[in-house]
């Protein structure tokens, strides 16, 4: 643990955070870390009970999610041998190009129920949960990935991304990452492949390592790997009821702080499993459960896991087969499109690749945000999709207000969609679960008379 | 602890048990049961051949369980016919997963609307539901099955319980609230707030300044009525209206949200003669429930 003299040091002026004394530090955070280590070994082994034949193969990602555990672990072990740990709050943040730099990138949005208390004492209780949360991890230095980071790329998608940043600024140092707006002008494209430009330059500075089409191919292939097996596995759920959508969603959490090429191979090899499943025709639910999207604000692990449980353990279930999160689906949908691999190519590639490919309610133009529809309903086909559950957290502005058009445009198509609001806290599972068992008897024929 | 004792009974509604006269059962006809255990109150209904046969409503207590029990013992009460009898049960409310002896549990936003679809038929498409502790507004087809809903927040606003805490403040039994609600010259502005915490500070600066009980009154259901259509206009308004739980009975509510609607909500039946009380709604939709899934099996075993 750093002590907070020496935080003075590296970043004499910017502290935000009141003084919390090291004593309290401490405490809060065996307190927080223990309750929450309890709570990730009760999810899993729920998860096993709930299923007891779940995929094997999920045996991987079970230990990978506890976040205190080999992962962290091995990131130190990086660290100590000098490697560089880029942290990232957004997955606008160009993995290609850490991976290049021969850096290792670890997401440090946190899913802490109990630190979003914490960061009540910096920011009103308004403000978004992930925010807050963030904020009070933060203060009691609970994330290990936060805490090796020895850099941020702080994305300034919405308001309180770009006011964590400069809290986070206080204590690391932060690289900001600004995208437009609007993305179909040239201006724009060119503005954020300079900042893209930007990233790959204090990359370099902060490895010592120059990117060159010799690491940077490499790395573009890395991620087009891991694209192909996360198709792999969302493939398989559009017509394959073998894996619940909160195991499914527990693959991709993962990847935020995995190894990505380990990453990829294992969730090729739950693939297989899976395949075979369909062959021996082994159903995890009966084939008339109500099929479930959910989109808006993106949920992280170990607290916020309420909603995929909801789905698919209340009276009725429904099975959760596809989501549009940025903290899943949207992760890994898109490769990097590559034409030619010189230098300026891969890099355009990077920048068109975070940029038009997102779907993120940041973005408007003079249709609104007509990427994102384009894709819900896209997907709502695909995946034969009964029902929308649009989750929102307290505080996030941007998917709050873009729920009006999405729902207009799945009335024109007469699928239900609920609009479910809730925040970090456990107090409201019973509500929760009232309104989205009601949803799901809505979606369900069964009880027809 | 007298004080507190004489301010209880103002809030205290009338728990009561009915038999539909000039009905009958036998051993041969299906009986099926319905118990929805809410916040404030739970209600059984019993259903014979898929008809209501008898009710109650009674207070729930600290146990969901026992109060689920107790309801249903009240329901059968006079009735001849024992728990053994029932071919169904279906549990619904907020407490209806811990009602041991049920067959299955529905939530209360399918029941209310097959019940509101019973005592008012088909025409019906828009429910409120005015809860203890939540509101809801239910949109259904002519069978009674929801089609959309919504759901305010936990919280006492506009709740039946929110009404209760009105009727202890103002000493006034809860059951004359609405008519001495309209019992004034011209309607005062609403509170200005809907939180029944801040609503009662409201509330009781205004009598230091001289209002009257039913001024205060008026302009604190014309907030509820307000956050209530609101909640109706966010779901869709499909005539025609319906308004269920115990709010239903409050004249003060349903004129009020029938004004900001400006459409009339479906009367009332006369629960006191032979009509069914808009309170047992979602027993009645559980009732229904339990009678159409319990034919269900039989056919499947067939």
């Amino acid at each position: 643990m750093k002590n907070n003299t020496q935080q003075e040091k590296d970043h004499p002026s910017k502290k935000i955070m009141p003084e919390t004394t090291l004593k309290e530090i401490k405490e809060l955070n065996t307190t927080i870390k223990t309750t929450s280590e309890q709570i990730i070994t009760q999810t899993i082994s729920h998860l096993k009970k709930i299923n007891p034949n779940r995929p094997q193969e999920m045996e991987y990602f079970d230990e990978l999610a506890n976040m205190f555990g080999k992962r962290t672990q091995e990131l130190e072990q990086y660290k100590a041998e000098g490697k560089k740990i880029v942290g990232y709050n957004c997955i606008f943040a160009p993995l290609e190009l850490i991976i290049a730099a021969g850096a290792v990138p670890v997401r440090i949005n946190s899913g802490w129920y109990d630190t979003s208390k914490l960061g009540d004492r910096v920011v009103p209780v308004e403000v978004c949960s992930i925010i807050r949360s963030t904020i009070g991890a933060k203060m009691i230095e609970l994330s290990p990935f936060l805490e090796l980071s020895d850099v941020l790329i702080t994305v300034l998608t919405c308001d309180g991304m770009t006011k964590l940043s400069e809290i986070l600024g206080g204590y690391k140092k932060v690289w900001h990452l600004s995208n437009p707006r609007i993305k179909d002008s040239d201006q724009a494209l060119k503005f954020w492949n300079e900042e893209i430009k930007q990233i790959k330059n204090n990359l370099e500075k902060l490895t010592g390592n120059k990117i060159t089409t010799k690491t940077l191919k490499p790395a573009i292939l890395k991620t087009q790997k891991a694209t192909k097996a996360f198709r792999r596995l969302q493939n398989i759920r559009k017509d394959n009821a073998v894996i619940s959508g909160q195991d499914a969603l527990l693959v991709t959490q993962t990847f935020m702080w995995d190894d990505i090429e380990r990453w990829t191979e294992k969730t090729n090899i739950l693939c297989d499993e899976l395949d075979r499943r369909i062959q021996a025709k082994e159903w995890i639910c009966p084939p008339d459960t109500p099929r479930v999207m959910v989109t808006g604000t993106p949920m992280f692990w170990p607290d916020n896991w309420k909603l995929p449980s909801l789905i698919e353990e209340g009276t009725p279930k429904g099975i959760l087969v596809a989501d549009e999160l940025c903290s899943s689906e949207r992760l890994l949908y898109d490769p990097v499109g590559i034409d030619e691999w010189t230098m300026t190519d891969m890099l355009n590639a990077i920048g068109e690749r975070y940029l038009m490919a997102c779907t993120c309610p940041c973005f408007t133009s003079k249709d609104g945000n007509e990427d994102r529809i384009n894709w819900l309903l896209t997907k709502i086909k695909d995946h034969k999709i009964q029902g929308v559950i649009y989750y929102v957290t307290r505080g996030c502005m941007l998917y709050a207000m873009e729920y009006t058009t999405v729902k207009r445009a799945l009335d024109k198509i007469n699928i239900p969609v609920y609009y479910l609001d809730t925040d970090y806290t456990r107090e409201d599972t019973g509500q929760l679960k009232t309104r989205v068992e009601a949803f799901l008897e809505m979606l369900n024929t069964q009880i027809d008379l | 602890m007298t004080q507190q004792q004489t301010n209880e009974a103002f809030w205290r509604w009338q728990e009561y048990q009915r038999v539909m006269p000039n009905k009958s059962w036998t051993k041969n006809d299906i009986i099926t049961a319905g118990v929805d255990v809410g916040s404030v109150g739970s209600k059984a209904t019993v259903l014979v051949n898929g008809e209501i046969y008898s009710w109650s409503i009674t207070r729930t207590g600290s146990n969901s369980s026992d109060s689920a029990a107790k309801a249903l013992n009240w329901a059968l009460k006079d009735t001849g016919i024992q728990q053994s009898d029932l071919k169904y049960i279906i549990g619904t409310g907020y407490g209806r997963v811990n009602i041991s002896f049920a067959n299955k549990a529905l939530t209360e936003i399918a029941c209310h609307a097959k019940g509101a679809n019973y005592i008012w038929g088909s025409q019906v498409h828009t429910i409120l539901d005015v809860g203890g502790q939540d509101i809801k507004a239910i949109r259904c087809d002519d069978t009674g099955r929801v089609t959309s809903f919504l759901m305010n927040d936990k919280c006492a606003a506009g709740t039946g319980r929110g009404m209760e805490v009105f009727a202890d403040l103002l000493k006034i039994p809860i059951e004359k609230i609405g008519e001495m609600s309209l019992n004034i010259t011209e309607e005062p502005p609403s509170v200005s707030c809907t939180c029944v915490a801040f609503a009662k500070t409201e509330a009781m600066g205004l009598l230091r300044k001289g209002w009257s009980k039913e001024k205060v009154l008026a302009a604190y259901t014309k907030a509820m009525a307000i956050r209530m259509s609101n909640l109706i206009k966010r779901v869709g308004l499909e005539p025609a209206l319906v308004i269920t739980g115990g709010q239903s009975k409050n004249i003060g509510i349903v004129s009020r949200v029938e004004t900001a609607l400006e459409v009339k909500c479906l009367p009332i039946p006369n629960w006191r003669e032979n009509g069914i009380d808009p309170m047992i709604a979602g027993a009645l939709g559980a009732g229904i429930y339990a009678k159409a899934i319990y034919d269900k099996t039989q056919t499947t075993r067939d």
